[in-house]
């Protein structure tokens, strides 16, 4: 491990020395950084090179990618969709919000037929979702159809925070009123 | 009071006004009025990170010029547009108060040209296929124009440490050099006087590390030799301009 301080562009060895890393990329059998930051070279013991990557202390925001685990807010549904606001990619904030849809078909994996969107997410909750496609122009696809993925957080209309009681059940703890909601199992 | 317009303060001072500098001519070639060389730049300030809001910022002074800039994004692309790769969006402005000639709010035909012309210098140095669906947004201010292209090159060095401070993956920076042709020598980083005497301008961007040229402008009265002369001066001043910003940016890190 090293700290010497590197600019865009700079060459940093041959694809002989060492594995792309985050922060660098490949050009003509050479490795260059492509961010300012300090050079990390770590050692993996199942590859054969060791790994070299470029580190800034500021990050930079987040923006979702297939597969990424995602966090929002609902804004609106309507029969088909959900819509969400995506504040969260993985473990980074985003500055700004990325709109992503959850359509009826992605919610749960069985019994799709019977999916009702109202009866998974109401516009407020804090839903958990994994990308499955960059999707239209306008928003993100997104699925919930894993154990772990659904509403993580709900309040109920009196506007106490709702404990999950089963699958597809929250209750209210104040008024004992259950709603229905997609229930991400906790964790 | 007029209370549809912003009210100035009751008290006002007389603005300081701007002594005319005397052209002085010690160099013994005699082709600039002033105290440069042909092949002399302006000496160069860079600061990123001013803008507090943006993601990435950048301030640039050389002389009297000062131009400013904030990099916002890789954020959700608004425009009606679908591509697998990143976009760039770009707005040159002149403040109204830079030039000699106050300019108005709304952008003009020139600088909607230069906005353009900065996203084409951009486009191969920014590692678009990284951020799918984004935009990347430039927005930069010329708070003191001393000779429009040398302006337009001071922005895009400018706006490199800005999309750099912004953490957003280049493949190099890009550095960026003006010219003039003055009685048939080149002369670099032309100011405003200068630019007013002849009617040629250059401006090259250039990526210093890959040794690729990303955008030439050359628009006006000059010889074909003249051009490739002044892409050759172009390419060592970007050079010499590539250390003053990795010496930014690397203290500033």
């Amino acid at each position: 491990m090293s700290a010497t301080t590197v600019t865009p562009g700079k060459k940093l060895g041959s694809i002989q020395e060492y594995e792309v890393g985050p922060g660098t990329y490949m050009r003509n059998n050479y490795i260059y950084s492509s961010t300012v930051g300090d050079i990390y070279i770590i050692k993996d013991v199942n590859k054969k090179l060791p790994c070299i990557s470029v580190v800034k202390d500021k990050e930079q925001s987040a923006i979702p990618e297939v597969d990424s685990i995602v966090t929002g807010k609902i804004i609106r549904v309507n029969p088909k969709m959900a819509t969400l606001a995506i504040m969260v990619v993985g473990n980074k904030p985003c500055k700004d919000d990325f709109q992503g849809i959850i359509r009826v078909q992605d919610v749960r994996s069985t019994e799709k037929d019977k999916v009702q969107i109202y009866r998974s997410f109401r516009p407020g909750d804090i839903v958990r979702a994994r990308v499955i496609s960059l999707g239209d122009r306008h928003s993100y696809y997104l699925t919930t159809a894993e154990n772990e993925l659904g509403v993580i957080f709900a309040q109920s209309i009196s506007g106490e925070t709702m404990i999950p009681i089963s699958w597809q059940q929250m209750i209210c703890p104040k008024t004992k009123v259950m709603e229905y909601r997609k229930c991400a199992k906790p964790n | 009071m007029d209370k549809r317009r912003i009210n100035g303060p009751e008290i006002s001072v007389k603005p300081i006004e701007k002594k005319s500098t005397q052209p002085k001519n010690n160099k013994d070639d005699g082709i600039r009025k002033n105290n440069r060389s042909v092949d002399n730049i302006r000496p160069i300030f860079i600061k990123p990170n001013v803008i507090k809001k943006a993601n990435g910022s950048a301030y640039y002074e050389a002389e009297n010029i000062k131009i400013i800039c904030g990099v916002y994004g890789p954020r959700s692309s608004k425009r009606s547009m679908v591509s697998d790769e990143g976009t760039i969006y770009c707005e040159f402005k002149f403040a109204p108060f830079s030039c000699n000639k106050r300019c108005g709010y709304i952008r003009n035909a020139q600088e909607r040209e230069y906005s353009l012309i900065i996203q084409q210098a951009f486009l191969p140095a920014i590692r678009l296929n990284l951020y799918p669906k984004s935009s990347i947004d430039i927005y930069v201010t010329v708070l003191e124009n001393d000779g429009t292209t040398a302006c337009l090159a001071a922005a895009i060095t400018c706006i490199s440490i800005a999309l750099t401070d912004a953490g957003i993956q280049m493949y190099d920076l890009v550095a960026a050099a003006s010219a003039t042709c003055i009685k048939g020598n080149i002369c670099l980083d032309p100011d405003a006087s200068e630019e007013n005497d002849t009617n040629s301008k250059f401006m090259l961007s250039y990526m210093p590390s890959l040794k690729q040229v990303t955008h030439v402008l050359c628009t006006g009265k000059m010889e074909a030799e003249q051009s490739i002369e002044a892409i050759g001066i172009c390419i060592d001043a970007c050079n010499s301009i590539k250390t003053v910003m990795d010496h930014c940016l690397i203290n500033s890190h």
